[in-house]
């Protein structure tokens, strides 16, 4: 077993104990990223992080992330390092500056080696629509399942154990629902907890930097590491940021847990309901106050088409400062039309150019009432009706997807209440954890923990709590078979 | 048919400020393009609007001084649209909740009565990168992309092109003397779109809507106006329909000229910006903005009359900030500020107007002290004449005033009545003809007379002692 | 609400200055009519018009505005290292008119 298999507490135990090096660690990092197999990276920087990692001699007790490797998913902007958010119109562009999370990273020594495959622009939620083709999932080494997205490099890049951690975005469920696929701990927090400055934007008002690891204990870490006002996005919040870590061994004993029933209900997968059950017996068993509330299906069933509105009017928007001139490739052209033109004609897939015009749709002036303002309205309708539920609840539980990682082919029908559900985590901006629950033949079943704004300690102690259940703690691709 | 001209006026004011709206690049000139460019100003992914204080507070102190309803929540949204000076592809703007709203400003009509020109609102936004035009390609600029503007739409309550001089005369006014803005229209700090429309006296409908661009002085701006409404008033008279245009005004030829046609409005798919959060504006910062607004233009006038200005000279020397400050510092303390006001206005503008090309106040080499000695010189009785000799003299030796009296020898005229009595005696000697008109009700024989009285006393006498002893005598001769 | 026919996408397509293959228009005019009949369906619910559009995640405000300080701006290298046409320390562009 390598230290990489390890917690970020454990890789921090053994630097200070001196029975490894961020250097080594690094190197073996690399090495397993080479020979992985799942079309997970955009980039690869193996100068970058190896010469950074040589100058990490003297491990600082204090700082758990020291000489820890990560990657990023390619939407976060990395001074030096080529950041394309898996789109042609991007390619080659070199940020001039770090987000806000990679300063702080580098601030605390941690060790990027480079950045990950999404779904273009971040937009889509399968991992194949990236300019690189599809990334695959490690838990399906014929390659015939999805790991999800659109953060799919970095959920691939943490479950093959390459490394213990990665940075995910996520404005629909695109942390969430890969971790699910890919046995991991995804945890995106509240919004305007974590600083989106140097985030590509996707849609603002839904867009949130999150992570995946392989422990809640570890997401705890990286929460207190990241969490935090920035001057520079100023919808960052002053929001005290907590001692995580601590609190997340509190006992979750005295919660009161809402399952809404027609999240379970939709579910079709037997296993999965059977587990799902399970959890919760348990939970009562434990003495955590469970109960079934109800939300109208039509409720439900209205999040995706909300989500759809909402997320591509503010993409089209976000997205129109690509137009090859400033920066990406530039084509020759008549006028500054014909260059802008050649640029998105050839830059975007389609499903981006879909996107793009649904968005501009729904924003015209004759349509905004219908489509973008009644998406608004319809968002604000869901919120309210969840925030009732946390009138009385400290936490909602339910599956984070509606079974393990979908086939390639054929292509598995989307629009259930179970599948989509998880988009009302962005609709209020709460606190939304996936985790584990348990193996299906061998591939990952995942569950989903979500908060009051700014309570992220209860959505990890209950979480924590849950791991310990589950048994499923530092689960990867490598030691699932050992964990069934 | 009587023909009125309705006009309404679109002002776009670069504000001064250090650094840009939502950035933190430094908002100043600079002659090499491309060096005061933040990430934001390119629109780099990821990059994100932080809204500038002092913009804000420029806003404020500009909408109070129009009478304006303030926003108790500042609120921001984008207007979406592709154009090569555009870097993000949309602009922020305050579409749906605007800084200010509802106010006027009190101009002088043609009869020069007081008029309320009513102003739709007023709000905040960017400016957009600069383009140099080649004859086969064009240069981008980002310095100026990102430049704090504040945008202020009147309604259409402007009916002749001296009105609307009149109105940008006195937005100008505000937001130069605030500090907001250096407002020049010149270099682009303050640029107008004009909108005339005509239709019969009295109407309540609107004629189509003719859009004037390239309006870069106030004389443009009148000339422009006049021609567009006597050509459309032409077009109506000869039965030609009217079409909604843009139009650039030609300064060579004093026309204007038609740019493109103005089809369907272009959707501009406005939304809230979800990157910035409502701000609210506290009272208290209100208030602080209010209170520590400087002296705004009207304010100065007044008090520059009570000073004893007469409403002329308080214009002469408001026309130009930098005028008006030097004349603060020149009669701070002194018994007669109109002494120095006249020194301003005509012996240093003459002195200005001699040095030619753009000299202005701000490079006269005379510190306000040693001008406001040479007044003081002036009301202790030494005459008009012996001031100018020592201006002249301070400025050609770069001497003080002090200096200047000893170096040119020069003492006080006095008021010796047995040497003024000589002079008047032989001043009515010589002008024989002179008096016996003014002995005829020839007021102005007078004025004549004084004149060769002051001549002959070669500036050694008080000119008004020796007016009133000439006067006293005449009137004996009655 | 505007019609949705093949023309107003290639239109919109046109605005937002890219274009489309047929067949991908065909698909959009399917995927657009759906979400317009799932959005009308959204309107049915009675209470919709009783709520405010949501642009923010939750209610907030703030009275935080940058203070006017100026930072140091990038190099000018740098504000251009990723432009694919320049000249003379600027973006070049076919002659922009109109």
């Amino acid at each position: 077993m390598s230290f990489l298999d390890r917690s970020i507490r454990e890789i921090h135990e053994a630097y200070l104990r001196g029975e490894t090096t961020p250097y080594e660690l690094t190197l073996e990092a690399i090495a397993r990223a080479k020979a992985n197999q799942d079309n997970a990276l955009e980039t690869l920087d193996e100068n970058g992080a190896l010469t950074f990692a040589k100058t990490l001699m003297d491990p600082e007790p204090e700082n758990l992330l020291w000489g820890i490797p990560y990657f990023a998913k390619d939407n976060l902007s990395t001074k030096g390092i080529e950041t394309t958010a898996s789109s042609n119109i991007l390619a080659g562009y070199i940020p001039v500056f770090d987000a806000t999370v990679i300063a702080k990273l580098k601030k605390r020594k941690a060790v990027l080696l480079g950045k990950t495959t999404l779904d273009e622009l971040g937009m889509g939620g399968t991992g194949t629509t990236g300019r690189k083709g599809m990334t695959y999932n490690p838990y399906a080494p014929n390659h015939d399942r999805l790991i999800g997205g659109s953060s799919s490099g970095s959920a691939a890049v943490t479950a093959a154990s390459i490394v213990p951690f990665a940075l995910g975005s996520d404005t629909g469920d695109s942390i969430r629902k890969p971790a699910s696929y890919a046995g991991l701990v995804g945890f995106k927090p509240t919004w305007g907890r974590i600083s989106r400055y140097g985030l590509f934007p996707f849609a603002p008002s839904l867009d949130h930097v999150g992570f995946f690891t392989r422990n809640v204990d570890d997401a705890a870490i990286l929460l207190q590491a990241l969490a935090g006002r920035d001057e520079k996005d100023a919808t960052s919040s002053d929001q005290e940021v907590k001692d995580y870590p601590v609190l997340q061994k509190l006992s979750p004993l005295g919660y009161k847990v809402a399952v809404i029933a027609e999240i379970v209900d939709s579910l079709t997968d037997p296993v999965m309901k059977e587990k799902f059950a399970a959890s919760v017996a348990e939970m009562k068993q434990a003495g955590i106050q469970v109960d079934e509330v109800h939300l109208p299906h039509e409720l439900l069933s209205s999040v995706y088409a909300t989500y759809l509105v909402i997320s591509s009017a503010e993409a089209t928007s976000n997205n129109a400062n690509l137009d090859g001139i400033k920066f990406g490739p530039y084509y020759e052209g008549k006028s500054y039309q014909e260059v802008m033109c050649k640029a998105r004609t050839k830059g975007f897939s389609e499903l981006t150019k879909r996107r793009f015009v649904i968005g501009s749709f729904a924003l015209m002036a004759e349509n905004q009432e219908k489509l973008f303002l009644r998406a608004q309205k319809n968002r604000a309708r869901i919120v309210a009706a969840i925030e009732s539920i946390f009138s009385q609840y400290d936490l909602i539980y339910g599956p984070a997807a509606p079974s393990v990682a979908p086939m390639v082919h054929p292509k598995t029908e989307m629009n259930t209440i179970a599948e989509n559900h998880l988009a009302i985590g962005n609709f209020g901006g709460f606190p939304s954890l996936s985790l584990p629950l348990a193996l299906e033949e061998g591939l990952p079943l995942g569950v989903n923990l979500t908060g009051r704004i700014f309570e992220e300690e209860k959505v990890l102690a209950l979480a924590s709590w849950l791991e310990s259940y589950t048994g499923l703690a530092g689960l990867s691709a490598l030691n699932a078979k050992e964990k069934q | 048919m009587n023909i009125e001209a309705v006009i309404g006026i679109e002002i776009h004011v670069e504000l001064k400020t250090k650094s840009k709206m939502f950035s933190a690049a430094p908002n100043a000139f600079s002659k090499t393009p491309n060096t005061n460019v933040a990430p934001l100003d390119m629109a780099f992914p990821g990059t994100m609007p932080v809204v500038n204080r002092q913009a804000v507070v420029h806003g404020i102190r500009v909408a109070y001084a129009l009478h304006m309803e303030i926003a108790r929540t500042l609120n921001f949204d984008r207007k979406n649209y592709f154009y090569a000076d555009l870097p993000k592809g949309f602009q922020i703007t305050q579409r749906f909740h605007p800084l200010g709203k509802e106010g006027y400003v009190t101009i002088f009509d043609l009869q020069n009565q007081p008029k309320k020109i009513a102003i739709e609102r007023l709000h905040l936004e960017e400016d957009t990168c600069k383009q140099l035009h080649f004859r086969d390609y064009s240069l981008l600029d980002y310095n100026r992309a990102g430049v704090p503007l504040l945008e202020i739409v009147s309604y259409p309550d402007i009916h002749n092109g001296v009105e609307a001089v009149r109105y940008i005369e006195a937005i100008r006014n505000i937001v130069v003397y605030s500090r907001a803005s250096d407002g020049k229209m010149e270099e682009g700090s303050l640029r107008c779109d004009v909108n005339v429309s005509i239709r019969p006296q009295g109407a309540s409908f609107f004629g189509p809507k003719v859009e004037l661009k390239n309006l870069n002085s106030l004389k443009n701006i009148q000339t422009a106006i006049d021609y567009e409404i006597a050509r459309q008033s032409q077009c109506l008279a000869s039965g030609m329909a009217i079409v909604q245009d843009t139009r650039r005004y030609d300064e060579a030829k004093g026309k204007t000229v038609s740019m493109r046609l103005k089809t369907e409005a272009i959707d501009y798919k406005y939304f809230p910006e979800p990157n910035i959060l409502p701000i609210v504006l506290s009272e208290a910062m209100i208030e602080e903005a209010i209170a520590t607004c400087p002296e705004l233009y009207e304010a100065k006038k007044e008090r520059y009359e009570r000073m004893g200005l007469t409403p002329s000279q308080a214009s002469v020397l408001l026309s130009d900030p930098a005028m008006a400050s030097y004349f603060e510092a020149a009669s701070e303390g002194s018994e007669n500020p109109k002494t120095v006001a006249n020194l301003l206005i005509v012996e240093v503008n003459a002195y200005l107007n001699k040095t030619g090309n753009g000299a202005n106040i701000s490079r006269f080499p005379l510190p306000p002290v040693s001008l406001k000695r040479i007044a003081a010189y002036r009301e202790d009785g030494y005459t008009h004449q012996q001031c100018v000799e020592i201006l002249e003299y301070c400025l050609r030796e770069k001497a003080r005033p002090e200096d200047a009296l000893v170096a040119l020898g020069i003492t006080k005229a006095d008021n010796d009545e047995e040497a003024i009595a000589a002079v008047v005696e032989t001043v009515l000697a010589a002008n024989p003809q002179s008096v016996s008109d003014f002995q005829a009700g020839k007021d102005r024989a007078l004025s004549f007379l004084v004149g060769q009285a002051v001549k002959a006393a070669k500036g050694t006498l008080n000119p008004s002692v020796l007016a009133k002893a000439l006067r006293e005598r005449l009137n004996q001769e009655k | 609400m505007k019609e949705i026919t093949i023309d107003v996408l290639k239109d919109a397509a046109s605005r937002l200055m890219f274009e489309m293959t047929e067949e991908e228009y065909v698909k959009l005019f399917q995927e657009l009519s759906s979400l317009t009949a799932q959005m009308e369906a959204i309107s049915q619910c009675e209470d919709l018009d009783g709520y405010e559009p949501m642009t923010f995640p939750y209610p907030v405000q703030t009275t935080y505005l940058r203070e006017d300080e100026p930072l140091p701006p990038l190099k000018r290298e740098e504000a251009l290292s990723n432009a694919g046409s320049t000249l003379e320390g600027q973006i070049k562009l076919p002659k922009v008119v109109g």
